[in-house]
């Protein structure tokens, strides 16, 4: 074997690490907190501007009382047919009055934030967009914080809101369709259930299935043990694109 | 994270720090301590402080532990009941040890008098310590003493099939009334688009323009594609003779009935002389005639897997067409290549592994179709379940990709890409390795998906018995996961890899392991980030001849430095310079999102 070797090169890709700890432990029961929801896959109201999608920090405030069907999605990471079939598929905000009017958790905070983290900008979302963010959370009193990533940027941009979030003294969940990527960028808490990204919440218009998702996330909230743990949910969903 | 005793050897001057919380009793070993590659990153993420009183990795090994002791606390003299006294040199001396035992690559090939031809290969990164006997194969009594083998045949070409493209020379383009070509000139007949529209329901029209290179400033809407005019004209992909209009191509573009791009996820709509990156494989070159097709697809179709389809579909129709004239066409041959698949059994088996888009919406890439670059007759790489296809060099070269990718077009591989890609061009040319194959695979939506091809990957890279790998992906996010999990299959057996990608700013590694630590950049931003210039930042004839001087480096078991915790350009350039390649200039797009 003969082969020519040059001295001196150098990788020219860094790895990541996952960085440090941010945890906050729940300390009421679930049927008394303040639920709200986030997420990164693209989700605004209509009358609302569109997300640039090659990259955007802005986010858009939607108060918790807009009908589902005044919501779309604009990104461009994903196939975009299964949130416009039901919304709730990204953003389960019906599944969320459910779980108030059941009492499965206490109340929703008046208003939330959403944002499209595809191909985010990190320094932006981590010093500006975040911190930003959970601080018009936690003003409102809000003690869980529900997030779903849409594609692969979206799940770091989710996970570093999530972690601001965290920061703040709100107890969060990453709801995963990529779990690698939440785990190695530092989600405090995180549930993968078996779905593609584009329907991170579950399968559009399986209300038992977005239901699911969302108490198991809720309770992993309350149960997970220490920062950065996964638990798989067992609800499956395959798109056939 | 603990380390391993190599890891150990390299590190033994760094600081001790616990990688997990230890217990009294404990003798120090590797396993405990933490990887001192990591302590940048660690310091910066707030996890570590060093301390001026920790102790160095050699003064502790074998020591007793008295006290129990946190994770990621330096290790001091107060907690362990002895320090190893050691000098200065001790280290340097087992560094010089490995690095001339790594450089004596030694291959003695010789017969022997038993009918056996005996190989003892000294010391080489796959091969340490390997002693072969192989039966000298003879008819007669006296067993023939064959030939030693000598150093130069080993490595020697054989060539499995030959695929001759002959370039031929397109003056000029115009639009009338029927489909042909002559004097250099193609026609396309303007009313074709009206029969190509009812190929698919959902493009709901066609337009064609011709654009010449002094005429370029003019407003597009996003490219979808740039694509070749080739057809076969003797044999099937991969041999026989192939046909490629010379100075001209076709430019897919797009939007849907409401206007909005198709692609749009950094879509390159505006000036076409600035949304396009001229010269680069899957773009147009500087003097090539564009003849640019228009797609108006059905509403709300963009962002899902059949409507951009359409287009390409639709697209083809004229395309082939065009073919149909061009085979019988005896044009003036302006450049004639020859393409080879060939063994050369003795040199390092390597494949090109590259992970194309599976996930539908545009997501999706059509393999092997009938025509070169065509669409027709191929399968689609998602409905294949997005698992490893393996093809020749010469089946590359021929077109047997068709991209439906450019969506965020600044990263991604349009299908002239593929039919001059400069890996495979390079990794075939080169005389010193044995290019196996180029193996495509899909990056599918699903996470488990993603995990569960990247396994048949592993699979066909171990049975393949391959001394060398390089991986390409395209665009970055979550395929970065696949493709980090592929440089794993490859690194868990011990297969020497090299990592191919866009990352810089914004596509910076969302997921890593300990196996992607040769890697080569394909920025061209200046923002590092994917701008909205077609083709700007993905693999060049410069990508690719680092990546394949870092495979040889890994595979000689020469030194790759480990990268910087954060993008720089310089350290692309300083590699260039090494080979003596063109700096990487990097483009003001602008781009800040």
């Amino acid at each position: 074997m003969r082969l020519t070797t040059v001295e001196g090169m150098q990788s020219e890709i860094f790895v990541p690490v996952t960085p440090k700890p941010v945890f906050t432990e729940l300390k009421k029961p679930l049927s008394e907190c303040k639920v709200a929801f986030i997420t990164a896959g693209g989700i605004h109201k209509k009358d609302q501007k569109p997300f640039n999608t090659s990259g955007d920090f802005s986010y858009r405030t939607i108060p918790f009382d807009t009908p589902s069907d005044q919501l779309m999605v604009t990104h461009g990471g994903f196939d975009n047919s299964d949130i416009n079939k039901d919304v709730n598929a990204m953003f389960p905000i019906d599944r969320l009055h459910e779980l108030v009017k059941e009492g499965f958790i206490g109340s929703l905070p008046e208003e939330t934030y959403t944002f499209m983290g595809g191909g985010g900008n990190v320094e932006k979302f981590m010093n500006e967009t975040g911190p930003e963010i959970a601080r018009k959370l936690k003003a409102q009193g809000v003690d869980i914080v529900l997030c779903t990533g849409g594609c692969g940027t979206c799940h770091r941009s989710a996970t570093i809101v999530t972690r601001c979030c965290e920061q703040e003294g709100m107890s969060c969940v990453v709801i995963a369709a990529l779990p690698p990527i939440a785990r190695q960028q530092g989600a405090p808490r995180i549930t993968a259930p078996h779905v593609p990204i584009g329907s991170n919440a579950g399968e559009p218009n399986n209300i038992p299935q977005q239901t699911a998702i969302i108490k198991e996330s809720l309770e992993w909230v309350r149960d997970c043990p220490s920062f950065n743990q996964t638990k798989v949910l067992p609800y499956e969903y395959r798109h056939n694109v | 994270m603990s380390i391993t005793k190599e890891t150990l050897e390299k590190h033994l001057k760094d600081p001790a720090i616990f990688c997990c919380r230890r217990e009294k009793g404990l003798v120090i070993s590797a396993a405990d301590l933490e990887d001192p590659g990591l302590f940048e990153d660690m310091q910066d993420a707030g996890l570590l402080t060093l301390s001026p009183d920790g102790l160095r990795i050699e003064q502790v090994i074998g020591a007793t532990l008295l006290k129990d002791v946190e994770a990621l606390t330096p290790i001091t003299r107060d907690v362990i009941d002895r320090v190893n006294e050691v000098g200065e040199e001790k280290a340097h001396e087992i560094k010089a040890k490995e690095e001339k035992e790594v450089k004596e690559v030694k291959n003695v090939v010789e017969s022997g008098g038993d009918g056996m031809i005996h190989i003892e290969i000294g010391k080489a990164e796959k091969f340490e310590g390997l002693k072969l006997c192989v039966p000298v194969f003879s008819q007669g009594n006296a067993p023939a003493a064959p030939e030693a083998k000598s150093d130069e045949k080993l490595g020697e070409k054989t060539v499995i099939r030959q695929l001759l493209k002959k370039h031929i020379k397109i003056k000029d383009v115009k639009l009338g009334k029927e489909t042909k070509i002559k004097d250099g000139v193609i026609t396309i007949d303007k009313s074709i688009v009206e029969r190509a529209v009812k190929e698919d329901g959902l493009c709901k029209s066609l337009e064609l323009e011709v654009i010449h290179p002094s005429n370029r400033h003019i407003y597009t809407e996003t490219i979808m594609d740039i694509c070749p005019i080739a057809t076969k004209v003797e044999g099937e992909l991969g041999q026989g003779v192939t046909k490629v209009a010379d100075g001209v191509v076709f430019m897919l573009t797009g939007v849907d009935e409401d206007g909005v791009q198709v692609h749009e996820f950094g879509s390159s709509e505006g000036y076409l002389d600035e949304k396009m990156f001229f010269g680069h494989p899957g773009c147009a070159d500087e003097n090539d005639i564009i003849i640019r097709c228009h797609a108006v697809i059905q509403r709300l179709s963009g962002m899902t897997r059949p409507g951009p389809f359409a287009a390409h579909k639709c697209q083809d129709y004229i395309i082939q067409a065009v073919r149909e004239q061009l085979k019988d066409y005896d044009g003036e041959v302006v450049r004639e290549e020859v393409c080879e698949d060939v063994r050369r059994v003795g040199n390092p088996r390597v494949v090109l592994v590259k992970e194309i888009m599976g996930q539908g919406a545009m997501h999706d890439n059509i393999i092997c179709p009938l025509e070169p670059c065509g669409v027709l007759g191929g399968q689609k790489n998602v409905d294949c379940g997005n698992v490893p296809i393996i093809l020749t060099p010469n089946q590359v070269r021929d077109g047997s990709i068709h991209a439906l990718t450019c969506i965020g077009p600044a990263t991604k591989e349009m299908t002239r890409h593929y039919i001059r890609e400069p890996l495979v061009e390079g990794l075939a040319a080169d005389s010193e390795l044995d290019l196996i194959g180029v193996v495509f695979i899909g990056s599918p939506q699903v996470n488990d998906e993603k995990l569960w091809v990247s396994e048949r990957l592993g699979s066909m890279l171990e049975t393949l018995d391959l001394d060398g790998v390089i991986i390409t992906t395209e665009g970055f996010g979550n395929n970065h996961i696949d493709f980090i999990q592929h440089i794993g299959q490859a690194g868990k057996r011990n297969i020497p890899v090299v990592g191919v990608s866009f990352c810089a700013y914004q596509g910076q590694l969302v997921v890593g392991n300990e196996y992607a630590t040769a890697m080569v950049e394909e920025n061209m931003d200046k923002g590092g980030f994917e701008n909205d210039i077609a083709g700007c930042s993905c693999v060049t004839t410069e990508v690719a001849a680092r990546a394949i001087q870092m495979l040889k480096n890994r595979m000689a078991g020469v030194e790759v430095k480990p990268a910087q915790k954060k993008w720089n350009n310089d350290v692309i350039n300083a590699n260039n310079r090494l080979l003596g390649l063109p700096e990487t200039k990097l483009v003001e797009s602008g781009t800040l999102h």
